[in-house]
């Protein structure tokens, strides 16, 4: 089939790739520390992070004051960190706030480890923030875990249960009107939005790791989602190669391989994971040509809608404040 | 540098620019007043910038051997009448002038008439607004500008310069550390001056531009830099025209100015994210920062102040050139006065100053119930008896964007609180969770209170954590608002929880059977 292939039909070069997302600046240490956590000191090599020594100290690394470790005296649950592959920090959900001597509270996951360092994990302030976090990540989840294809294998659940959460301050999202559609138009992959907690981790294994410049960061506020870069509204129509890394690292039931969507559903009769949204979009049934559609030619497409997304924005702010209803 | 100034003609007569209209009408006036005589050669027409009184404007101003009168709103009529006196070279005999000003001939800056709004405070960054050609060099040359400096002149003049609003890297911060990293990086830098979507940053940007260039030329000078950006919003026309026309005409930068539009939403003031609208990505958020180091544009470490800071430290040299300490001038602030008012006003004031004082350039339309101080997530208060310093503001828990916002007396403060929520939760760039979700339950917590849930831990708990872990300041500032509403105005929250809204704003009257 390679005659049938255009000039066009090759991945985009990297410079064309636009996710979304901000240039953040390295967050790992310049050079060696030794770091103290919950009085346990910990040595740790350049280009670490202070989430690197919490978690050596958890995993029983290091001495305290007897010459031995007793791990650290609270859970540090950072959710959105991967810590492989060069995905992340995204420090999005800021579940690995500590307090430091110098600097008082940060995020764990974005901080360089600096030779001296003192950080508490059961200061107040740092507990109150990882709790209120992580009620704030559910607040906005679809937490019907009976129905999902990750119950049992979720990075949110595992943080939920290890925090002792029973009742999330703020509730969850139950409202079956609010619910995005489940996209179920791929073949290999399928996307819940109502699970997405927008860690990043998709985006950067789709740009950074496979260069393959389909998925992005889009919206903002409450609107901010997992999109598409040629501006399409479905997975099908989309430039994937279904390669499947989004899915990988997804640490939710938001991407998952199709096949095994439902494979940790509790089984009820008549409740499946696709009920239990109630909406989804399914493959259109026109037949597909080899692999995807021309990529070069949709930049354009991309890029137009870049600039729709601006003026979109500014709308959205002028007519902000006055558009709503109070209470 | 050898420049044109007005200060050198007989009789301007000055008009706002942008009101072409008047500008005809003088012209055409001034020609027929004296038959033999030109406008060009006997009454100067000067197109001026604002200065920030906005219920003088438009203001136009007839000045002549030494004394000039002041005409709020005149109408193009009797503009062209003033206008015909001025070329017999009779001064404020037409019309009902505001007042009449005497002042030295060759005055390079605007006489203040004390017993107006122009006198409210004092004029230093301004002086030049509403009377120099915003974008003539020689106007700002005659009023001390184009001074020649080095680096340590200009390391002298930044020490202890704070730096000015929001959208300055160094908010309520001396400048001279970031200054100092920049200067490991000598050769390498961008300057990037942020007039984004602060009145007072405009306002320098449209009447006083050059000021705002040497600013920023003198760090440019002082660190060989690279590049030296002036982003403004996409919103502010006026503003960015005026200094592309000034940049074009800056004689002999030390690196040549680009101007840069961001989107018109608020977010695009904060640092990060106009660094990233710099370089052009189509969505805006916040970018993470290292502690202790700059941040880059194009790979570039960025110094990133805003209009006003730049605009101080140009003041900063210019005193210290006619021979006053610089570090010890006293710096001023702006204060933009809007909300509840007929027309909202911008002025300077001493660093020593109550924030009351800026009261005094405006007239409120309903009483002042309270005032929320900052910006769009200004602190509320009931009190502007605390002093302009960023110092005082921040003790007293309000915001230092230079923002005052009037509400009147039938505002409701629980409704306000309210909709900022609101706004944050529909405004902000989404990648945090403290201020995306955190904005979006804040609201929810507050629309609980009307009905009988005013969960007043959980609100300060919330507060708390989006004050501490947001990653840049959006989410800081959104909390702002509901805390100190509550803080200043508890009562009014616990009458809402009781059904009641003691301003009469937010219930239903309920309905009387017939």
């Amino acid at each position: 089939m390679s005659s049938d292939h255009q000039a066009g039909d090759v991945p985009p070069l990297t410079e064309d790739i636009a996710p979304g997302t901000a240039t953040d600046p390295p967050v790992e240490s310049d050079d060696a520390a030794t770091v103290t956590v919950d009085g346990t000191a910990v040595d740790l090599p350049a280009g670490s992070t202070l989430l690197d020594a919490v978690e050596a100290v958890e995993n029983g690394t290091g001495t305290d004051a007897d010459g031995e470790g007793n791990g650290t005296a609270e859970t540090v649950p950072a959710l959105c960190q991967y810590g492989r592959e060069d995905i992340g920090p995204r420090s999005t959900c800021r579940t690995c706030m500590v307090e430091t001597d110098s600097e008082g509270l940060v995020p764990a996951c974005s901080h360089p480890a600096e030779d001296g360092a003192v950080v508490r994990t059961d200061a107040a302030a740092a507990v109150e923030a990882r709790d209120v976090n992580l009620d704030l990540v559910l607040s906005n989840h679809n937490l019907r875990c009976t129905t999902c294809g990750k119950n049992g294998r979720c990075d949110l659940q595992d943080a939920a249960i290890e925090n002792d959460v029973e009742e999330p301050r703020y509730g969850v999202l139950d409202d079956r009107d609010a619910y995005e559609p489940i996209d179920d138009t791929s073949s290999f992959i399928q996307i819940d939005r109502n699970k997405c907690i927008l860690c990043n981790r998709c985006v950067e294994a789709c740009n950074d790791v496979q260069v393959e410049g389909v998925l992005r960061m889009e919206g903002s506020g409450s609107d901010t989602r997992i999109g598409f870069q040629n501006g399409a509204a479905t997975m099908e129509d989309s430039t994937c190669v279904s390669c499947g890394h989004c899915a990988t690292v997804c640490p939710t039931g938001s991407l998952v391989e199709k096949g095994i969507e439902d494979a940790t559903t509790i089984q009820i009769p008549g409740f499946t994971q696709k009920n239990s949204v109630g909406k989804s979009y399914e493959r259109d049934g026109s037949p597909k040509g080899p692999m995807t559609p021309k990529k070069a030619a949709e930049r354009t497409e991309r890029d137009a809608s870049g600039e729709a997304e601006r003026g979109r924005e500014s709308a959205k702010e002028s007519a902000s404040d006055e558009r709503r209803d109070w209470p | 540098m050898d420049h044109d100034s007005l200060a050198d003609r007989r009789a301007v007569i000055r008009v706002p620019a942008g009101h072409d209209a008047f500008a005809d009408a003088t012209t055409d006036a001034a020609a027929a007043g004296d038959e033999t005589a030109t406008a060009d050669e006997d009454v100067t027409v000067a197109r001026v910038g604002p200065t920030g009184i906005g219920a003088l404007d438009p203001l136009v101003t007839a000045t002549a051997d030494g004394e000039t009168a002041f005409y709020a709103d005149p109408g193009v009529d009797l503009t062209s009448e003033v206008a015909a006196d001025l070329a017999d070279g009779t001064v404020g005999a037409t019309g009902d002038p505001l007042t009449v000003v005497d002042h030295d001939p060759d005055a390079a800056t605007l006489p203040v008439p004390e017993d107006t709004a122009l006198g409210v405070g004092l004029r230093r960054l301004l002086r030049g607004a509403g009377w120099h050609r915003p974008t003539d060099p020689g106007d700002h040359a005659a009023a001390g500008g184009f001074a020649d400096a080095g680096l340590e002149d200009v390391v002298t003049a930044a020490d202890g310069l704070v730096g000015r609003g929001w959208g300055d890297w160094c908010h309520d911060e001396d400048v001279s550390p970031t200054l100092d990293r920049a200067r490991d990086a000598f050769g390498d830098v961008a300057v990037v001056v942020n007039a984004h979507g602060t009145a007072a940053d405009a306002l320098l940007a449209e009447s006083v531009p050059f000021s705002v260039l040497e600013g920023a030329d003198l760090l440019a000078t002082a660190l060989d830099a690279e590049r030296v950006v002036l982003y403004l919003s996409e919103a502010d026309e006026t503003a960015r025209e005026r200094i592309e026309t000034a940049a074009e005409r800056y004689s002999d930068p030390e690196t040549a100015f680009e101007v840069v539009a961001g989107p018109a939403v608020h977010r695009a003031t904060e640092p990060t994210m106009a660094l990233e609208a710099i370089e052009g990505n189509h969505r805006l958020e916040a970018r993470l920062r290292r502690p202790g180091e700059l941040p880059v544009l194009n790979g570039a470490p960025a110094l990133v102040h805003t209009a006003r800071t730049v605009a101080h430290l140009f003041e900063r040299m210019r005193a210290g050139a006619s021979g006053n300490d610089p570090t010890d001038h006293g710096d001023t602030r702006f204060v933009t006065v809007t909300g509840d008012v007929e027309t909202p006003a911008t002025v300077e004031l001493p660093e020593r100053e109550a924030l009351e004082t800026a009261l005094e350039a405006v007239s409120p339309t309903d009483g002042c119930k309270a005032a929320a101080v900052g910006g769009r997530f200004g602190g509320l208060t009931d009190s502007l008896d605390v002093s302009v310093g960023s110092d005082a503001l921040a003790e007293a828990g309000l915001g230092t964007d230079g923002v005052v916002e009037i509400l009147g007396e039938d505002r409701c403060l629980v409704e306000f609180a309210g909709r900022r929520a609101q706004l944050a939760a529909d405004t902000n760039c989404g990648r945090c969770v403290p201020c995306r979700e955190g904005a979006t339950q804040l609201t929810e917590l507050l629309r609980d209170i009307y009905d009988g849930d005013y969960d007043e831990d959980g609100i300060a708990e919330l507060l708390r954590v989006m004050d501490d872990s947001s990653v840049c300041a959006f989410g800081v500032e959104a909390a702002r608002p509901a805390r100190t509403a509550i803080d200043a105005f508890d009562g009014e929250f616990e009458a809402h929880a009781e059904g009641r809204c003691p301003a009469g704003a937010c219930f239903e009257p309920p309905e009387v059977p017939q």
